[in-house]
This record gives C-alpha cells, structure tokens and sequence, in this order.
C-alpha cells in the first residue's frame, strides 16, 4: 500500500506515490510501450519502412512472409495482391490508425467537454438540453450513421476523421457532466465565486483541473473505440481511400484469400489488436494511478 | 502438407457450423448449387438479378432460343417466324407442349403473357424488356403476330431469353405473387420448393418436350442455396456441402486449381471495363476536354499488364467500346498501346508538363482502379480516388457530377452493340461527349433491320468513339466456376449457367 499515510498533502510525496502505482501497474507499462513504438513507427515511418508503401509491382503479388517456405527476406511479410511491400503498408498504416484516432478523440473531446462541462455546471435549462442531445445521439447507431454519411459524401481521411468525431462525444459529454455536478459543490468552487471570479475563470482554474483526468481515460478509451470504428468502415469499403494503406483496409483486401494466405489478414488483424489493446491497457492504468482513493 | 491440412480444418469447421447436412451429390442425383445473393422473385418478370434468370432459363421456354456456342437462333416454344415487314413478326407456336401442371400451350398463352408484361400498370421489370411491342394478335391457335412499337433489331434476341411463356390460366389465378412462390413453366426443370430468398429445389421435368434446343436434363435435382459469404461458399465447397460455385475470384481459383481435387473453369463474360471523360465539359472545364490529354491517358495505361497479372483467365483487352461477340463490334478502330512516354508527351503538347490533379471515380474492382492509378501517377496524372457503391457511382455520374470514372457494363447478356454503345453514347445520362455524329450513326444502327447497315453505322460510330476516346475501352470480364470433379459442365459467354446441359462424370 501506498505511503501516503504517513506523509500526507506533500507534493513530493505525490509525485513518489504515482510514481510507485506506475511502476507497480504491469498492465500501464506494457500498454505505454507498444504505444509509444507504434508512436514512433508512425512517425520515423519513412526512414523504417523497407520500401514504399504504394510501390506496385504486378508480378510479385501476394508473396508469402519471410518464415513461410515461399517467402524472401526482400519482403518481410510478403507483399499483397499488387505486389506492395506488406511490412511498409503495416508501417504507414500506423499513421492513418493513429491519425484517426487521436483526430477523431480531439473533435469528440471538445464537443463533449464543452457540453458536459456547460450542462453540470450551469444545470437547469442547460442540462436539460444536453441530456437530451446526449439521449439523442445515444439512440443513434454510430456505426449505421457513420456508413451511410461515408456512402452518401465518399470516404476520405478528412470525412471519417470527421464523422466519427461528430458520432463519438456522447461518453466525453456524460462523464464531464456528472463530474462537474460534483466539482460544482465543492467549497473552493464557491469560494473562487465569492471573490468574484468570472465564471470562466471559475470553469477554467476550478473545474477544468479537476476533471482532467477523467478526461484522459475517456479520450484512450475513444481513440481506441475510433480506431475500430476506422477499421470496421475501411473493411465495408467506406474508410480511408485507396491508395492510402489502412489496417482495416488490408483485412478488407485480403479477405478473399483468407482460406489460402491466412497472413493476409492476420498481420494487420494482430497489430489492430495490439494498439487497441495496448491504449485500453494505458487508460486503465492512468485511471488506477490519478485515482483520488487510495487504489492500488 | 501443414497448409492444407489448416485449409482443410478450416473448411470442415465453417462448414459444419453453416449448413448442419452435408449433401452427396452423384450419389443422390442432386445438384447442389451456392449463389451470393437473395432473388426478389422467382418471377421472371419481377427479377432483374442474373441469378433469378439462371432459374427462369430451367423452368420457363422462350419462343425462341440462342444457342449459345453459334448464336443462332434456334425455335422453341415457336417453330418458326416471319418478319411480315420491319415491324411486324409472325411465329407459328409449337403443338403437344404442357406445362409443368398439365396445362397445355397455345396461343392463348402468348397472347396472355405479352401482354400482361407490357402492360406498363403490372410494373413488369427491367422495363427495357418489355416495353418494345405495341400489340398481340391470336391469329389461330398456334399462330400469334406481334406489332412492334417501331424498328427493334434486338427483337429476336429479347424473344429467344428474357421473354418466356407462362401458362395464362394458372397466370390469372394466382399472379406474380403465387408463380413467385410456386412457379409454373415449360422448362426442363421444374420448381418442386422455394423458399423465399435461402432455397430453391428443382426436379428434372419428365414431360419435357423432346424438340426443345435446350434438350432434355440430364441431372435429376438441382438446389440452389444463396450463401452470400465467398468464403462461406468456397468452405461448403471443400466440405461436400456444395458441388457448384461461380463467381470464384482470380487468385482463390488458381489455388483451387492447384489443389486438384475440383473443376476450375472459366470463360469469357459479355461485361467490359472502360473508363469515361468529360469530353464536352459536362462537369467542369478540366483536362478532360482535351482530346490530347484523354490520348495520354490511353497510352498510359497497362491494360495487358493489368490483364495477365489481376484480371486473368479468359479476359482480354478491348479497342471498340463492346464486346467481340456483340453484333455491330469490331475492333477495326483507332488503337492506343501502353507508351507512358508518348503519353508525357501528349500530356506536354496538352499544356501538362506537371501533369494534373482529377477526381477519379470507381465502384468495382478497386484493385484494378488502383493499378490504373499507379499507371496515371507514372505519367504525372494525380488522382483523388473515390470508391462509391454502385447506385451512388451510378447516381453521381448521370448527374454530370464526374470529370473520369472507371465503370463497368455487362449488357444484359445481349449479344447487340445497341445494349452497350448506344446506351452511352446516344446522348443520354450517361453521355458525356453528346458528339453529333456518334448519335446520328448510332440512331441509324438503332433503327434499321438491315445488317449491313447496320454494321456499317455502327462501325463509323465505334471508331469515331475511339478516334476522339470519348470512352476508352479497356477489358473483358470472365467468370470463374468451381465444382466438384463428378460435374460436367460448361460455362457460356452469357454467364448464363444451364444446369440442364450439365451432366455426372
């Protein structure tokens, strides 16, 4: 258990205990590190990736990766059904994944912050205003909405960046407003009142700070759920446009040959996986570590 | 070894789950067919899926019937027919057929068939099919006269597919509703169950009549299964569940093939890919109205290249926008080989040295549009890609909302040049070049039942599409067929299956 028993209120004391919940929380650390390698292979992809990732050569289609008898160390993991390097396709498609991601969780956390910071703490005609928005678009199937949007306006990055940051602030909005319903109470709340702060230093200075890291869980979980959601549309067809490489797009394509070239889609599944996983396991552990109560 | 036995597990696995029962076929005299989608209807004239016309070829006759290795036109329900002049045709009708419940065939039931499909109140669908003739006439029991509309070379290629007989009583009674769930022909098979939208069972029809071209069947049942998932279908396949299987894709039949223990068979189908340009500045004033620039675009793509490595098996490329075997197609037009220095070149004459950036518009085969797009990017032509579904493509493109698209066309399987040029290129939705002279050599092609002149302005048409690549015709289509080592069958051109030719090996 944690020391803050015996040294209570001290800022050093703080850091210590978060310090020793990060490193006492397994699931944080693997999380944080396969996070921050797809980080920087999304970043450093240029000068990782093998060869270019929309190179087409039509007579070296769907070689097998290197550890199957047909395959060659030219193309780690094989190259697809026209003949691009599967490996480079994997590296650029972090980019797109995480793009989305955290541009999609961006648009949503600041439609919901507003809304349910605005809603808790004003109350009233607000609150009612935004619950129910937030019960309107709960009742809306955000995979349904986003495919027939993308149908009607033609899949690009831009639009599913957009579109699922329109479909995805609805768990920002709840949980900021019923944090900021609790905060609102608070006596350092009415005290900055009573020395007649403006009530958006009040929602800046007072609230903001302490509904930060609820903010944070959240925002992994969305970019995690925003990440499937690409994933899910690119597979239908209705993502990321060719040539641009998705993951869910390289499932797509290699779904015809799933009984023959199972790789084809494995690789790309794995490593949706594996982000997705590895940013829920993070959010986790941040939620565990900013945890006011004493939880280890 | 380790690779097929993972397939094999796989298969068995999928399968088990999905069907439950495993089906012999040889051994208890039953076909066993999958098709990827959901008919309508059984009813003819209230389907317009290919599917739904594999089943009308088994259980209905036509008047006429093409044969489909010469593309004669053979009689059937009729045993002769006579043009009395351009517009008017007389058939003398077959005698001693019954349908499959005991009612004979006369011409009552012409009449009646005709006409209840052309009445524009009963919706019968694709219009296109039925809305050609003005009237009927019972010229004696075995004799009927049909007054066309106005010149209709396509006449007899309607009448010898799409336009069967159904039996008039039974019609009244129970109408589309009823002939969809139980339906009643002169075909070789007859429909013993339907169940809409999962499973059809046909049962060879004994008193089938013996002059018909299609012949008799041979197989004694046929169930057709819509199983809508390829991989689904290719499991069944491996597990005995199914013993017939079309639409297979390139690289999954050359796999199967190489397994050995199936038939892979391919053939050429009707459909060709082609791309379109806003010739006339439709859209916008873009690059594409200059005819140099759509030139460029000709060379630059590889369509041999995307032909041997993607498209595969019978497929070729194409000159003249049709197909081969269509009436009124030659490929004796202006031809563009792949030469993506000729095509920089064209592109610099056109005031493009940079080349350019256009929006390109796909709704099938996006491998193929993407090796299209590396042969345009080669050339320093920038696409902005947009893959739609087909109704979206189709709407966006007849609102003149496209500058170059990448389409498909599979002609209704009919073997005339007016099912696919002159649908592009008469000046309708489609028409991105409205060229005065396409048009008027198309009308008179449209419009006379001489073949020669026909031909000729058709020609004159074709070679001035692909003087100017109004449109640039790029490839046939083929389909790939799977089916178990005791099925002998033979795939068409139409891509129309006969399951009643098909034989046990």
């Amino acid at each position: 258990m944690a020391s803050s028993d015996s040294q209570p209120n001290d800022a050093t004391s703080v850091y210590g205990l978060m310090k020793k919940r990060v490193r006492g929380h397994q699931g944080m650390i693997i999380g944080s590190l396969i996070v921050l390698s797809v980080l920087l292979i999304a970043l450093l992809a240029p000068l990782i990736a093998p060869h270019d990732p929309y190179q087409q050569d039509l007579l070296k289609r769907l070689i097998p990766p290197v550890w199957d008898s047909r395959g060659s160390w030219e193309h780690i993991l094989g190259t697809d059904h026209l003949g691009r390097d599967y490996l480079s396709r994997l590296i650029y498609g972090a980019r797109i994944s995480l793009l989305i991601g955290i541009g999609a969780a961006l648009i949503s956390g600041i439609i919901g912050t507003i809304m349910g910071v605005m809603a808790g703490y004003f109350g009233g005609r607000v609150d009612m205003i935004v619950t129910f928005m937030i019960t309107v678009r709960l009742s809306m199937p955000v995979v349904l909405v986003a495919l027939a949007v993308v149908a009607i306006v033609g899949g690009s990055l831009q639009v599913v960046i957009t579109v699922l940051g329109l479909l995805l602030w609805d768990r920002f909005a709840v949980v900021m407003r019923s944090s900021t319903l609790q905060i609102r109470s608070m006596d350092y709340v009415a005290a900055a009142r009573a020395v007649g702060c403006s009530t958006s230093r009040v929602l800046v200075t007072e609230v903001m700070p302490n509904v930060v890291n609820n903010l944070i869980v959240i925002a992994t979980i969305e970019i995690a759920h925003a990440i499937i959601l690409e994933a899910a549309l690119s597979f239908l067809g209705l993502g990321v446009q060719p040539p641009l490489p998705s993951w869910g797009l390289m499932v797509s394509e290699g779904k015809d040959m799933m009984l023959f070239e199972a790789w084809l889609i494995t690789i790309p599944g794995v490593a949706l996986f594996l982000l997705v996983l590895a940013i829920n396991l993070m959010g986790d552990g941040v939620r565990d570590i900013t945890a006011p109560e004493n939880r280890n | 070894m380790k690779r097929q036995f993972l397939l094999t597990i796989t298969s068995m696995a999928l399968a088990a789950g999905i069907s439950g029962v495993a089906h012999a076929g040889k051994s208890d005299d039953t076909l066993n067919v999958a098709i990827d989608r959901e008919l309508e209807s059984v009813d003819n004239y209230y389907n317009t899926a290919r599917e739904g016309i594999v089943i009308s070829r088994m259980v209905w006759d036509a008047l006429l019937y093409r044969d489909p290795a010469t593309n004669e036109y053979l009689p059937n329900l009729a045993t002769s027919y006579k043009w009395v002049d351009s517009t008017t045709l007389e058939f003398d009708l077959r005698k001693g057929v019954t349908f499959h419940n005991g009612e004979k065939f006369d011409a009552d039931d012409v009449v009646y068939t005709l006409d209840y499909v052309s009445d524009p109140n009963n919706g019968a669908k694709p219009a296109r099919n039925v809305n050609w003739w003005a009237s009927t006439e019972k010229l004696g029991d075995y004799k009927v006269r049909l007054n066309l509309k106005k010149e209709f070379p396509a006449a007899l290629e309607f009448l010898s597919g799409p336009i069967v007989m159904y039996p008039n009583e039974y019609y009244a009674e129970v109408g589309p509703e009823g002939m969809a769930l139980k339906p009643v022909g002169t075909g070789p098979y007859a429909v013993t169950s339907v169940e809409p939208g999962k499973r059809y069972k046909f049962k060879k029809y004994d008193g089938y009549h013996s002059s018909s071209p299609k012949g008799q069947a041979n197989i004694g049942n046929v169930v057709i299964r819509t199983i809508a998932e390829s991989n689904t279908q290719l499991a069944e396949l491996f597990s005995g569940g199914i013993d017939w299987i079309w639409k297979v894709k390139p690289d999954q039949a050359e796999r199967i093939e190489a397994q050995g223990q199936f038939t892979v068979k391919n053939s050429s189908t009707m459909r060709i890919g082609y791309l379109n340009f806003d010739a006339m500045g439709r859209h916008s004033k873009n690059p594409m109205n200059d005819v140099r620039v759509r030139r460029a675009i000709a060379h630059a793509i590889d369509r041999e290249g995307i032909v041997n490595a993607l498209v595969k098996g019978e497929s070729m490329v194409v000159h003249s926008l049709c197909f081969p075997s269509q009436f009124g197609c030659t490929q004796d037009v202006p031809k563009y080989d792949y030469n993506p220095e000729k095509a920089k070149q064209l592109l610099a004459e056109a005031g493009y040295v940079d080349g350019f950036e256009i929006p390109f518009l796909a709704y099938r085969n996006r491998d193929y549009a993407e090796a299209m797009i590396n042969n345009l990017n080669a050339v320093g032509i920038k696409t902005n890609f947009e893959y739609l579904k087909y109704a979206a493509f189709r709407d966006k493109v007849q609102d003149g909302g496209s500058p170059f698209n990448f389409g498909t066309w599979g002609s209704y399987s009919i073997n005339d040049v007016s099912a696919i040029t002159s649908h592009f290129q008469s000046g309708g939705k489609d028409d991105y070049s409205k060229d005065a002279e396409v048009i008027k050599q198309l009308g008179i092609g449209d419009s006379s039942v001489d073949p020669t002149v026909r031909q000729d302005a058709y020609k004159a048409a074709l070679s001035r599409i692909s003087g100017e690549v109004f449109m640039f015709p790029l490839w046939s289509y083929n389909t790939w067929y799977a089916f178990s080592k005791e099925v002998d069958f033979n795939p068409t051109p139409d891509e129309i299956p006969r399951f009643f030719t098909a034989k046990w090996l």
